[in-house]
């Protein structure tokens, strides 16, 4: 079994998502639990692609293709998860700011996440306040992650938070935010629960906040 | 200056307060060669300080109703001439409007379209399969191209005295694939189909001196010169090489599918100043300055944490130690600290100020900066 893992977790890693897929396959034709392939194989593959992005020596492009051949696994993993009931790290709604078409980075966020077994709504781009209440409304959200990359629409961030409040769900969810210009400081200027600086630390974040319990 | 065997035919420009045109060129052209003829040259505003202050308030609009303001000529010739009224300019600010309709407008010559926003542009991708590639061609008389024409001509009928008109922000290669392509999508394709990207780079700057030499010829047949959003003006042929999709790819593929970019693209350049978009384009610089006609770059820091100046000293220190001038945007509270830590040589300055007093007060200040560090 140790071997069927070693080989999913560095197909992963470099980016083969044929070789994923097919590791993942044949590590459940010969009985590997679903559970465990998730993870022992995928999630400590994307922790190893978030060092090596960390490290400098994985860019988006590695990034990409890493996660790609993940959600690759992932999808033949899902119907099992879901019929034995397993348990997300948490629920995660994520998008991009209203009047910010920008992606990239929450695209990354997102399947970073995905990667380290959260479970991800994703919005989109240009994502107004009311939708993402709506969301917050639709299902138990556990972490809201908002993104901008320009300095006119990161005040949206603020807007967002705001409406959430005034909606009266700010208590029951916890939210991220990043991006090219936003800061710690910002984030804890507009109440936001924490800020990452990359997608990867985004995942440390995540976990954090989840860990404390507090949603 | 490194790169250059051209000598300059010099004009004089009458601006309405500019009293000071030829020698602030003067100090423009020293700059270049990395020297300082009194002080080191300095642009008061920061970074698109004119299109703020121009903007009209249009988030209530429709995608329509933007895209129609943005094209509107007459509108945005008359806003930007609003809003530098009655100004004066001190040291090398020169009031410039250049016709703009987004950093993808390059991409959109080609076929793509473009999405409006409050104060910019996005491109709808254009080629989501490689059949589509074989329909990129440049088309002069598509929407976009013939506003620029018409944006560029506009100003040209109002300037006279006033300010000098520019060009668009071009980007070719690799910025411009990614708007053709999407820039996740380009990623990936970095890695699966790396030839198709090395196909669609090389269309992405094949017509790259077409396009430059169109709109150049327009300003020059009217005695102005040639500057863009820099608002940096040569006498010669001026051009902001850059690379914002390269903040995502490593030095290995900048090498491979950005570099040969550059190396065309500058060639027939008088003056080029390459924009360092943040530190992940800063990543390059040894690519970057492997081009012997990059004779300057413009440092962007970013914004939020990254923006204190004082934090980036050494990297400028390296660009002045390789004798690559260098364009510093920092804050005015930034600047005597700055002052005391750095040789002002090769050293062109950005700061925005909230008056007319406090140009004057700085001018003196940077007067007086003296000595290597």
């Amino acid at each position: 079994m140790e071997e069927k893992l070693r080989a999913v977790k560095k197909a992963v890693i470099e980016g083969d998502m044929a070789a994923a897929r097919d590791g993942v396959q044949l590590a459940l034709d010969t009985g590997v639990e679903a559970e465990v392939i998730l993870q022992q194989g995928l999630i400590p593959a994307m922790a190893e692609v978030g060092r090596l992005f960390e490290a400098g020596e994985y860019y988006v492009p590695e990034m990409l293709v890493a996660a790609r051949a993940m959600q690759s696994g992932l999808a033949l993993l899902k119907p099992f998860l879901v019929r034995s009931n397993a348990k997300p790290a948490g629920k995660v709604v994520i998008g991009t700011v209203k009047g910010d078409l920008h992606d990239i980075g929450k695209n990354l966020v997102a399947m970073m996440l995905e990667g380290a077994g959260f479970q991800i709504k994703d919005l989109g781009s240009n994502v107004s306040p009311e939708r993402f209440i709506e969301a917050l409304q639709e299902d138990q959200v556990d972490i809201l992650g908002l993104s901008a990359l320009l300095t006119t629409t990161m005040t949206m961030m603020r807007s967002t938070i705001t409406a959430i409040e005034e909606a009266g769900l700010r208590d029951r969810v916890k939210i991220i935010v990043g991006g090219a210009p936003v800061t710690r400081t910002y984030a804890e200027e507009i109440g936001a629960d924490g800020y990452a600086p990359d997608a990867s630390r985004a995942v440390s974040l995540a976990k954090q906040l989840i860990g404390q319990g507090h949603i | 200056m490194k790169g250059s065997t051209r000598v300059q035919d010099w004009w004089s420009v009458e601006i309405e307060g500019l009293p000071q045109f030829e020698m602030a060129m003067k100090r423009v052209y020293a700059w270049f060669e990395n020297e300082i003829i009194d002080r080191p040259p300095i642009r008061f505003q920061a970074h698109n300080a004119f299109l703020e202050a121009a903007k009209e308030d249009i988030s209530g609009l429709s995608k329509e109703e933007k895209k129609a303001w943005w094209f509107d000529a007459e509108t945005q010739v008359e806003l930007f001439a609003k809003s530098i009224e009655g100004r004066r300019f001190h040291g090398e600010t020169f009031p410039v409007y250049w016709p703009n309709l987004g950093p993808d407008v390059f991409a959109a010559f080609y076929g793509a379209e473009l999405e409006f926003g409050e104060v910019t542009s996005w491109s709808i991708p254009l080629v989501p399969d490689w059949g589509e590639v074989a329909n990129l061609r440049l088309n002069m008389d598509r929407e976009y191209f013939k506003k620029l024409e018409e944006l560029t001509q506009c100003a040209l009928e109002r300037c006279e005295g006033k300010f000098l008109v520019g060009y668009t922000d071009l980007h070719p290669g690799l910025d411009c694939v990614a708007a053709w392509r999407d820039p996740q999508q380009l990623c990936l394709d970095m890695i699966d189909s790396p030839e198709r990207v090395e196909q669609m780079v090389a269309l992405a700057i094949a017509d790259f001196e077409t396009i430059y030499d169109h709109f150049d010829a327009m300003l020059k047949a009217k005695n102005q010169l040639s500057v863009s959003w820099m608002g940096i003006p040569s006498f010669g042929r001026m051009h902001i090489p850059s690379c914002d999709f390269s903040t995502l790819i490593s030095k290995d593929f900048f090498e491979k599918f950005a570099l040969p970019i550059l190396q065309q693209e500058v060639k027939s350049m008088t003056h080029n100043v390459f924009h360092v978009d943040g530190r992940g384009v800063a990543r390059h610089l040894d690519a970057i300055l492997s081009v012997p006609e990059v004779h300057a770059v413009q440092w962007v820091q970013g914004v939020g944490d990254d923006y204190p100046i004082m934090q980036w000293t050494p990297f400028i220190k390296d660009l002045q130690n390789r004798r690559i001038p260098v364009v510093v945007d920092l804050a005015k509270e930034d600047l005597n600290e700055f002052i005391e830590v750095m040789d002002p040589r090769g050293l062109f300055l950005w700061i925005a100020t909230s008056s007319e007093e406090e140009e004057i007060e700085i001018l003196k200040r940077i007067s007086k900066w003296s000595g290597s560090r």
